[in-house]
């Protein structure tokens, strides 16, 4: 069937009656001829003879001649209403194209990169639809975006195609097939195009397998080549006690078909600190561990190139960064008449700024990251995060633990493992001579006690984290332990948000949640590319999907005005992405994937085109007819 | 003529060709774009102008034009020709002018999920109905999801939205297609509608409670896309529900100790609920139920259990809510944990049968025990590898050989296994431990100061040096008679008498405080001669009987055959004068039964070995329970001399009597003296030996010394604890593992942090997921129970569903991969509910060195964990991307002054043209407009 999309059937159907109209009236304006003298008698019986034949000659040419006049008309008032064929229940497809946008997919195996071989691909499948069929392009990476509407208008594919551009991240096909189903649900003759290498992960996710139903798959390869030497993991962590030195890890992998020997060199800050000469089988996956790294390095990366200078053939896993977790200064204040124990455990960590005064000094002049009790309570409530060592309550005091009794011998049996206090601590046997019986205010967390009591209190007191040893610590022996200063040290590190997780580097295609100071609410990001952007801060987090690997700058502001920034990384780190032998075939659940098929018929919907030509062809035609008095 | 022709047609080409290079100019390099004021034209397709060529050819068709028609008109008419060809051509050259629109198209994003009441659905329908009636030129687009988006369509005459409806779910499908939100995938198929030429708002209809994707990621995207995302939050208030938030257990269960299962409970209403506790598929026996009344809010609930066998066990607490409750679905939690087994006890006994005391009591506090005699004490380590803790109560030290004891020592040393030797007649000293290996491991000497009020002893060897005993029987046998000598206390008294045909004396009946002298002599004991026991044995007694001591004893060795008639006459004669006789029979000749009767007779002992190596131990041993020098027999309290850990719970002060105990002496620190007679000699003490713990219980473990202590309620704690204080740890390192689930992928992190303060690197790790284990929660249809209406949603399998035939809890392995210097990682995806273990074992070349256990839960869709709505996220959404919280339809459609691209065709108007040059053309063939004076003309001039 054939609906219009310009005029309605009305109006076009006025246009042709209107200048229909006109073309026959002046058709029924009599011709008036030239009027020549001709001195021949004669000639005129031969002329006068004639005319009964003529006559109906001529009124035929006429009637062809108005007929052609109108059928130009026709044409070109039918173009004005723009027919397409419509509904074609039989032929029109709806067709969401997914374009792998994956990092793999930035191998250059195929010229100029197989992303522009996919985008070439979905070129061809663009101009070889059928007439019905609509079309969305989207695409693919760990998530799947769409970068056009459902539609059957070439032009704007063509546009949207164009927008598609790399990213360095793995792909996820369970990701794009829901996408996909989402946007096909009930579409008459759903199809799924993959335009890929086909490395795309398991078509499974969380719900299971995907099921594609009646929805067909087609798959279209990209790619031919295979040597590829990359980074599938690169990572540095601070040792758990000595946070001064760090060491290194990066994994390589050879996913090519033949060995390779390569140079692997390591650069902190830009500089280089080792550089190595590796040989790699094909398949070979190796680790390197660089211990002991010590020095200020901030930024860490590293790259491998092949021997001889030569290239593989996906240069994206040729690099990758890290970052050690910054160790921020805290300026910790200890309350004390003097406790060695404390002051011992403190001098462990050199990035302490420690002040030591007498209860009776309390509060001093400046501000301090986390302040210290011990033995001894405010009467106010600090501004700022505290550790409770015995907060026995002396007069005016408000501790933040509410005592309600005394408890003799008690044990550490129950231990939050979990908890970041308890890091690297063991406790179990622990021999205090006697604590206080304390009752937790909801939201408080025993961190290690045993069923009369905690031991170890976590919490939150106006807005501010603490931590209360409930009790006197020279009454026991954890002071001649090791986990004495790790909890300690595991509590400032708590406060001050360090090592909470201590992320070397984000995986791109993942949602990041970078910690950010307290107070922002907004963040800009710039990326490794220099685009830059704004990204929403929530719960204390910068919430960010980055696509690219490298080095991320996020700045923040507060409310107060004051600006920070801060530097992380960003790695790939995909084993998946590394192999770039390009798949043959796409296989989800038991189906596999079949070849694009074109259109039933090669021409696009608009059939005024058609219309038009004809109307031109049949003026030229007629103009030459009109002369030679074909027609009149 | 024809010369003219072609001088025509070459004319007419060269004209043709002429338009047509022009065209090809412009194809080639012509500019792409005309710029007038704020719009920009283009030709799509310019190849078409082509055609144009076409017009120079209408000139020469009109030079041979038969129509009769005036010059001027025939000029004007090729001139409309052309024209109008070229408005044809033009038009298929499709031209376009780049515009900007301010046309809106506004997506209206509702949240049909299960956490949405009806109610709000109603609200959100009206919303979106506000915005199509003022809608105007812009477009409105709606898109209800849940866990998935799906489009509505709406037909652009109908006047009023149809009702929002909820998804309907596939049939057998796991879980019901409302339970879950996705906001960030109904962004994204948002995309995907907006027409091109309109700008982009999206409008989120929604509680804000996501449970998969994240909406704040998708916003940064939505913002590059240039698509402002308002939002509506759901206004009602929150339906009456109760769930169960969480449900953990401690991280260490040990079997037969009890434990709170910790519950937390949430409720937006107070309610009243019984919260059921299944320990497996049977109720929790300690503490099944409890009848509740919910405040607001959450709530803990501790109950008590205790887990009798190890391996997996699964809890699962289900609660039957007496009030209104929206989901069922959230009323079960189960969650899992592995209980490590018991630890296995080897309990050596020389007479079993008494081993049954202790045997119980550890039975009771949940370790295996094995009990054996002491010729089963396994001789390799191996084979002890198996016991967490070896008790060796009461065995002489002539019944374990040296292998025995070296594997022993290797068992305690090298694998960290716990030793402890309790006393009895035959420990410690009294069994002849003195000097041997085992000495060595325990924290105790053997060597007791003698005490006054101890018996003086009057002992005579009467050794066999016949011509059979020469070469190192003769050697073994000097040093064992030596070694008597060293152990005797200076007031004990000591004779040698050497036999073959005739006895000779040695050593003179002399007090053991001449050690010197004694061992010279003893040194010239010289074998020859044959074998007559009966006058040596006499001149022992003779000796002995002028002898002042309180205890008179004789050890007879011999290694050969005597017929001689009187031996048990004269024993008997001895033994009435409170002189025993103990014998040891070397070699395999010996006359057995004679020596054994002797022995009966005399009060003492016979031995008998085959192997002179053992002779020495054999006297030692016998020196030390004739002497009895180290046992002290008498009632006793003990006394904590230190505390300890496995002491907590237990007041060894009201511990009864002690009937006595062997007396050593405690070696110096490290070891360490828990418990004490009154004496202040050691009851019990420990020290570490390598990695393994070694004790010493000086008293013993039986119906003898510690009768009273069997029947103390807490001799079954005290022996209970101070094994697991003491037995060996776990075989290997265990290693920290965290396991979560987001976004239905488990994710496992291993920390490997080796003692050393260093990462462990390089491990191969799998990780074994187990589950759902226990609740029968796994693929069933789960669909709530909406109390607030929507009969559509609630067909059958009302009662949380219908269990599907396939329930066994299934086991997926997964390999660990190393992310970063000691942590690995694994993540899977995870498509059931229920409770799951996690095990993962860490190998080194192959052997494994270290493993993990963990427990994660994923008990139902988290769409009905999440209950209160979360503005914030929605918030932060719109504010990223500029929009606005509950828009009017007024503010939804106001561009804001911003602006989009689009291409607007330009071909209509050109056909318009085309039409109206045609009828020109026509007019200008039909009417003649010039010429029209001709016949005037004519006839002026006719």
């Amino acid at each position: 069937m054939i609906e219009l999309a310009g005029l309605s059937l009305t109006q076009v159907l006025t246009v042709l009656g209107a200048v229909g109209a006109v073309v026959v009236g002046l058709y029924l304006l009599k011709l008036r001829r030239r009027q020549v003298a001709v001195p021949f008698v004669r000639l005129w019986d031969q002329v006068l003879a004639d005319e009964r034949t003529t006559r109906l000659f001529s009124q035929l040419k006429r009637l062809l001649s108005l007929l052609l006049a109108l059928l130009l008309v026709a044409l070109l008032a039918g173009a004005l209403g723009d027919p397409r064929w419509k509904g074609a229940s039989a032929e029109g497809r709806s067709i969401v194209v997914l374009v792998d946008a994956s990092a793999s997919m930035q191998a250059t195996d195929v010229r100029p990169s197989r992303l522009a071989k996919a985008k070439d691909e979905v070129r061809t499948l663009i101009d070889g639809l059928g007439p019905n069929d609509r079309v969305l392009i989207a695409r693919m990476e760990a998530h799947t975006t769409p970068v056009s509407p459902m539609t059957d208008d070439t032009a704007v594919l063509r546009e949207a195609l164009d927008s598609v551009e790399p990213t360095e991240v793995a792909a996820s096909l369970a990701a794009g097939l829901r996408f996909a189903l989402d946007v096909l649900r009930d579409q008459p003759h759903p199809e799924v195009v993959v335009v890929s290498d086909g490395h795309l992960g398991p078509a499974r996710d969380g719900e299971g397998e995907v099921a594609l139903g009646a929805v067909a798959l087609r798959y279209v390869k990209v790619g031919r080549g295979r040597r590829n030497v990359g980074i599938t993991a690169f990572s540095v962590r601070r040792y758990p006690l000595d946070k001064s030195r760090s060491e290194v890890l990066v994994e390589l992998r050879n996913a090519g078909d033949r060995d390779e020997s390569i140079e692997l060199s390591l650069l902190g800050d830009g500089q280089a600190i080792d550089v190595q000469q590796l040989q790699l089988q094909k398949g070979e996956r190796i680790a390197r561990f660089f211990q002991d790294i010590s020095g200020a390095d901030r930024t860490l990366e590293a790259r491998i190139t092949l021997a001889g200078g030569a290239h593989d053939d996906l240069p994206a896993d040729d690099r990758a960064y890290a970052r050690l977790p910054e160790r921020r200064r805290a300026r910790v204040l200890c309350v004390s008449r003097g406790n060695l124990y404390l002051q011992a455990a403190l001098l462990l960590d050199e990035y302490l700024d420690v002040t030591e005064i007498a209860p009776e000094a309390y509060p001093p002049a400046g501000r301090h990251d986390v302040i210290i009790f011990d033995d001894f309570v405010p009467s106010t409530l600090p501004d700022a995060s505290a550790i409770y060592l015995h907060p026995q309550p002396a007069a005016g005091g408000v501790g933040p633990l509410e005592i309600t009794g005394a408890i003799t011998r008690p044990l550490f049996e129950q231990i939050d493992r979990r908890h970041p206090l308890t890091r690297w601590t063991a406790l179990r046997d622990v021999n205090v001579a006697d604590s206080l019986a304390v009752r937790l205010a909801p939201g408080d967390k025993a961190v290690a006690g045993d069923a009369r009591g905690p031991l170890i209190v976590a919490g939150t007191r106006g807005g501010r984290k603490f931590v209360a040893l409930t009790f006197d610590v020279r009454h026991s022996d954890l002071p001649l332990r090791v986990a004495w200063p790790l909890v300690l040290l595991n509590a400032i590190d708590w406060f001050v948000e360090e090592d909470a997780s201590y992320l070397s580097s984000y995986r791109t295609g993942e949602t990041w949640r970078v910690p950010v100071p307290a107070g922002a609410r907004e963040a800009t990001i710039v990326a490794p590319d220099g685009d830059t952007r704004t990204v929403p801060v929530l719960e204390g987090r910068a919430i960010f999907a980055g696509l690219r690997a490298g080095f991320y700058t996020l700045r923040t502001r507060t409310a107060s005005g004051a600006t920070a920034e801060q530097v992380f990384a960003a790695n790939l780190a995909d084993d998946a992405e590394l192999d770039i032998t390009p798949e043959s075939r796409l296989v989800v659940g038991a189906t596999t994937a079949g070849r694009v098929v074109p259109g039933r018929a090669g021409l696009r919907a608009e059939l005024w085109i058609a219309l038009v030509l004809a109307a031109l062809a049949l003026i030229c035609i007629e103009w030459v007819t009109y002369h030679r008095r074909v027609t009149v | 003529m024809k010369r003219r022709i072609a001088l025509e047609a070459l004319f007419f080409g060269a004209l043709s060709a002429g338009v047509a290079a022009l065209v090809a100019w412009y194809v080639a390099v012509g500019p792409r774009e005309l710029l007038r004021g704020e719009d920009r034209y283009t030709l799509v397709a310019p190849t078409i102008l082509f055609a144009l060529a076409v017009v120079p050819l209408l000139g020469w068709a009109l030079r041979h034009s038969l129509a009769d028609l005036p010059p001027l008109q025939r000029v004007l008419s090729l001139a409309l020709r052309s024209l109008l060809i070229t408005a044809l051509a033009l038009a298929l050259a499709r031209p376009a002018r780049t515009s900007e629109s301010s046309l809106v198209s506004t997506v209206f994003l509702v949240d049909v999920s299960e956490s949405v009441t009806d109610e709000s659905l109603g609200d959100a329908r009206a919303i979106v109905q506000a915005a199509w009636q003022a809608r105007g030129e812009n477009d409105v687009r709606l898109v209800a999801f849940a866990r998935h988006p799906r489009v509505v369509p709406i037909d652009d005459d109908i006047e009023a939205i149809p009702a929002i409806s909820r998804h309907a779910s596939a049939a057998g499908a796991v879980e019901s297609a409302g339970a879950g939100t996705d906001l960030e995938a109904a962004l994204q198929l948002a995309y995907g509608l907006f027409p091109p030429g309109h700008l982009r708002r999206a409008v989120l209809v929604s509680d804000g409670a996501q449970t998969e994707g994240d909406l704040l990621a998708e916003a940064s995207r939505a913002k590059r896309f240039g698509v402002r995302v308002s939002y509506h939050a759901y206004k009602r208030g929150v339906p009456a529900e109760v769930a169960v938030r969480s449900v953990t257990l401690p991280d260490r269960i040990e079997v037969g100790s009890t434990f709170m299962v910790r519950t937390r409970l949430f409720a937006t209403t107070p309610t009243k609920v019984r919260v059921r506790l299944r320990q497996d598929d049977a109720a929790n026996a300690l503490d099944p139920s409890r009848e509740l009344e919910l405040p607001r809010g959450e709530t803990e609930v501790e109950m008590r259990s205790i887990v009798r066998v190890p391996g997996p066990v699964t809890y699962t607490v289900d609660l039957d809510v007496q009030g209104p409750d929206r989901f069922r679905a959230n009323n079960r939690f189960a969650t899992s944990a592995i209980v490590p087994g018991r630890p296995a006890v080897l309990l050596v006994e020389s007479d079993p049968s008494r081993a049954t005391y202790l045997a119980r009591a550890l039975v009771a506090g949940e370790y295996e025990v094995d009990v054996r005699g002491p010729r089963e004490l396994p001789t390799n380590v191996r084979e002890l590898e198996r016991f967490d803790f070896v008790v060796l109560s009461d065995v002489p030290a002539d019944a374990v050989s040296l292998g025995q004891m070296d594997a022993l020592e290797r068992y305690v040393r090298d694998l960290g296994g716990g030793f402890l030797m309790a006393g009895g007649e035959q420990g410690f000293g009294l069994g002849g431990w003195g000097g041997t290996r085992i000495e060595q491991l325990l924290p105790v000497r053997m060597d007791a100061e003698r005490r006054r009020d101890q018996p003086s002893l009057a002992l005579a060897l009467v050794i066999d040096k016949s011509g059979s005993m020469t070469g190192i029987k003769m050697e073994l046998a000097k040093d064992a008679a030596k070694a008597t000598a060293e152990i005797l206390s200076a007031e004990d008294y000591l004779e040698v008498v050497g036999f073959d045909s005739q006895p000779v004396r040695v050593v003179r009946m002399q007090s053991a405080a001449n050690r010197l002298r004694i061992l010279t002599d003893i040194g010239r004991l010289a074998p020859s001669g044959g074998t007559a026991i009966f006058p040596a044995l006499d001149m022992a007694y003779q000796d002995l009987a002028v002898t002042r001591a309180r205890i008179k004893h004789v050890i007879l060795l011999t290694d050969g055959q005597t017929q001689e008639s009187g031996l048990e006459t004269l024993v008997q004669a001895m033994r009435a004068e409170s002189i025993t006789v103990s014998v040891v029979g070397l070699g395999s000749d010996v006359n057995r039964s004679l020596l054994q009767s002797m022995a009966n007779l005399g009060g003492g002992r016979a031995y008998f070995t085959v192997d002179p190596h053992n002779v020495p131990r054999i006297f030692t041993r016998e020196t030390s329970t004739v002497s009895r020098s180290s046992a002290v027999e008498e009632y006793f309290q003990p006394i904590v001399a230190s505390p300890a850990d496995f002491l907590r719970g237990i007041d060894v002060g009201s511990a009864p009597f002690l009937h006595g105990y062997v007396a050593t002496q405690a070696k110096p620190s490290p070891a360490q003296v828990i418990l004490r007679s009154e004496l202040g000699e050691p009851l019990l003490a420990r020290w570490r030996v390598g990695l393994g713990w070694s004790l010493a219980w000086t008293s013993d473990i039986k119906n003898r010394w510690a009768v009273e202590w069997l029947r103390w309620p807490g001799y079954q704690r005290f022996w209970s604890q101070l094994v697991r204080e003491h037995m060996r740890q776990r075989r290997r390192q265990t290693l920290d593992m965290r396991a979560s689930i987001e976004d239905g992928q488990v994710h496992v992190e291993v920390d490997a942090i080796g003692q050393d303060d260093r990462f462990m690197d390089g491990l191969e790790s799998r990780v074994t997921l187990t589950g759902p284990l226990g609740a029968r929660a796994d693929r069933r249809t789960q669909r709530p129970t909406n109390d607030g209406g929507s009969a559509a949603q609630n067909g059958a399998a009302q009662d949380g569903g219908v269990a599907a035939p396939d329930e066994s809890a299934r086991e997926e392995t997964h390999p660990l991969r190393q992310t970063a210097p000691g942590r690995y990682e694994a993540r899977f995806p995870l498509d059931r509910y229920g409770a799951f273990v996690l095990e993962a074992v860490h190998t080194r070349d192959g052997r494994p060195i270290a493993e993990s256990r963990a427990q994660v839960a994923n008990p139902y869709p988290r769409e009905y964990a999440t209950i209160e709505p979360d503005e914030t996220l929605l918030r932060r959404a719109a504010e990223l991307t500029g929009g606005d919280r509950e828009p009017t339809p007024a503010r939804l459609f106001d561009p804001r002054g911003e602006k989009v691209r689009h291409n607007e065709p330009l071909w209509p108007p050109l056909l318009y043209a085309a039409l109206g040059l045609f009828v020109l053309d026509l007019l200008l063939r039909r009417v003649r407009l010039f010429d029209r004076g001709f016949r005037p003309r004519r006839r002026a001039g006719s």
